[in-house]
């Protein structure tokens, strides 16, 4: 078993007329356990050179658990505050659901399902608490221009 | 305009092989610029058993920008999860001490965030800074 943290520090002084100051760390742990998690894809880099969308992650060729507690990171490493990549979650050959847009600089942590298709036995019709089943949960990523771009990912897995 | 940033540090001495330290800071601003995000909404809520809640509505002055989202489940028993969705997808499950940090592009008015509990009374914190956000007309 591993001892693997993500903190996070939300803070500014002047969002608010009281300065904001939000710190929270989590202990990455298997489902329902308090037993580390102890896989990871390590921290890969991809430079996209593309407007196309794309698969960022597929989660049939990760040894990903579906439902379980995995944990993604993603980060646009670029310094351009107007380039951005607009990340999703479904097949980029279908229609992922999109979650948000990376600028140049952001980082973003969630928590991932990485459920296949019909991955809980449900027809792919059905929205029930394992979601909308039409694709693969994999993680899309399009950029909004061709200007060559790296991204930064990892993902923590059981 | 305001200030505000966000920094991560992910770190194990024991996952690998060599130490892992990351550490990444960004700073929050409105879409495609330099200039701060100046919206805040930061609520603590307990939420019931097996009821999907919407938390954060889609709105049209918030669609298509770079608002970020942070949500966190205060739960300490670590086998009390709750899903996470964006529009009717469940991104992930958020166990007990788990926190989430995303941009929320809500391009379209279904694209609200929600969450669903597995037990009763679970705790959960989030905020959404942003640079924009319908509001509700009185009735």
């Amino acid at each position: 078993m591993a001892t693997t943290t993500a903190t996070i520090t939300l803070a500014s002084t002047d969002i608010a007329d009281n300065a904001l100051s939000i710190s929270n760390t989590m202990t990455m742990t298997t489902a329902g356990t308090t037993t580390g998690l102890s896989e990871t894809t390590g921290l890969a880099r991809k430079k996209i050179a593309s407007a196309t969308e794309v698969d960022l992650i597929t989660a049939f060729n990760t040894d990903v658990t579906a439902l379980k507690s995995a944990k993604v990171y993603i980060k646009n490493t670029g310094a351009a505050t107007d380039k951005y990549a607009t990340i999703g979650i479904g097949q980029a050959a279908g229609t992922p659901i999109y979650i948000g847009r990376l600028y140049g600089g952001d980082w973003m942590l969630f928590p991932w399902d990485a459920v296949l298709v019909d991955g809980d036995g449900y027809a792919a019709s059905v929205i029930d608490g394992g979601g909308n089943h039409a694709d693969n949960h994999d993680i899309t990523i399009q950029m909004n221009d061709a200007t060559e771009t790296v991204i930064e990912y990892m993902v923590f897995f059981e | 305009m305001a200030t505000t940033t966000a920094t991560i540090t992910l770190a194990s001495a024991d996952l690998l092989s060599d130490n892992l330290s990351l550490s990444a800071t960004q700073t929050l601003h409105k879409a495609g610029t330099t200039t701060g995000l100046d919206g805040i909404q930061y609520e603590k809520l307990e939420i019931a058993a097996d009821v999907h809640y919407d938390i954060i509505d889609a709105t049209a002055a918030g669609a298509n920008k770079a608002n970020k989202v942070y949500i966190a489940n205060k739960h300490t028993d670590s086998t009390k999860y709750i899903n996470i969705y964006i529009k009717d997808l469940v991104v992930g499950r958020l166990y007990a001490g788990d926190w989430m940090f995303i941009p929320l592009e809500a391009a379209a008015a279904t694209q609200d965030v929600s969450v669903k509990a597995i037990s009763a009374a679970q705790v959960i914190e989030f905020s959404l800074i942003h640079e924009g956000k319908t509001l509700v007309a009185y009735s």
